[in-house]
């Protein structure tokens, strides 16, 4: 990993177009500006975490099929039967 | 083609449902190849089943059915991944997690939905940069105890 040693409103740049700042320091905590464009996603490394572990809880339950069709029908276009694909709802 | 399942036994999906997620879910890297069926027994819900994990299933659904103006922000690259030139031409569903015992307390995670492009049998699991939304969202409201919540 690359390790560089900056001060406040000290930039480094990650290609052409991206822009990262140091804003400020105030104890362990370092607030960080980004400029990039809008095709570049940026986000908290622990939304990664959190999407993973959504995955892992939602793969390890022994779902009851007949509650879910039960609580299919309460759901809008929830008598809808048949298709095979995903589909949207009611357009 | 021919799917080995722990659920639902040996089961025969059509090759176009059989949608490739190049890049996997996060936390399963090595599935990227599920078939969706929809649930026995009817409904909205459909399963997105391994074709890879016998064991590995999901239940997912169209978001629209609890959440009328869901919308998402999907960026180019994400699009280009599955070939989908125009969002209008996706589908957009999302995974839910279901309690064995206590099956109306269902959440959905709207923060890592799935995008199917179907003329291509491709799909991903978009990361979200819109923070406002939960990995756990209550499909039928936080109060989903008795009937009719």
């Amino acid at each position: 990993m690359l390790v560089l040693t900056r001060a406040i409103n000290d930039a480094i740049m990650i290609g052409d177009n991206i822009e990262i700042v140091v804003v400020s320091v105030k104890g362990d905590k370092v607030r960080i500006g980004i400029k990039a464009p809008g095709s570049v996603k940026v986000f908290r490394k622990e939304i990664y975490e959190e999407i993973r572990e959504a995955n892992l809880a939602a793969s390890s339950g022994d779902v009851p099929q007949d509650a879910l069709s039960e609580l299919g029908a309460k759901l809008k276009g929830g008598q809808r039967r048949g298709g095979g694909a995903p589909e949207s709802g009611g357009e | 083609m021919k799917i080995q399942t722990t659920r639902f036994g040996e089961i025969e999906i059509p090759d176009e449902h059989v949608y490739l997620f190049p890049a996997g879910l996060l936390g399963f890297p090595d599935s990227i190849r599920y078939g969706v069926l929809d649930n026995p027994g009817g409904g909205p819900f459909q399963w997105m089943q391994s074709a890879d994990e016998p064991r590995l299933a999901f239940v997912i659904c169209d978001p629209r059915t609890f959440l009328e103006d869901y919308k998402v922000a999907i960026t180019a690259e994400d699009l280009s991944e599955i070939d989908l030139e125009d969002m209008e031409a996706g589908v957009v569903m999302v995974i839910l997690n279901v309690p064995p015992n206590d099956p109306k307390k269902m959440t959905a995670n709207l923060l890592g939905p799935l995008v199917f492009n179907p003329a291509a049998s491709k799909a991903k699991q978009i990361v979200l940069m819109q923070g406002d939304f939960s990995t756990r969202h209550p499909v039928f409201g936080e109060d989903a105890e008795g009937e009719g919540a």
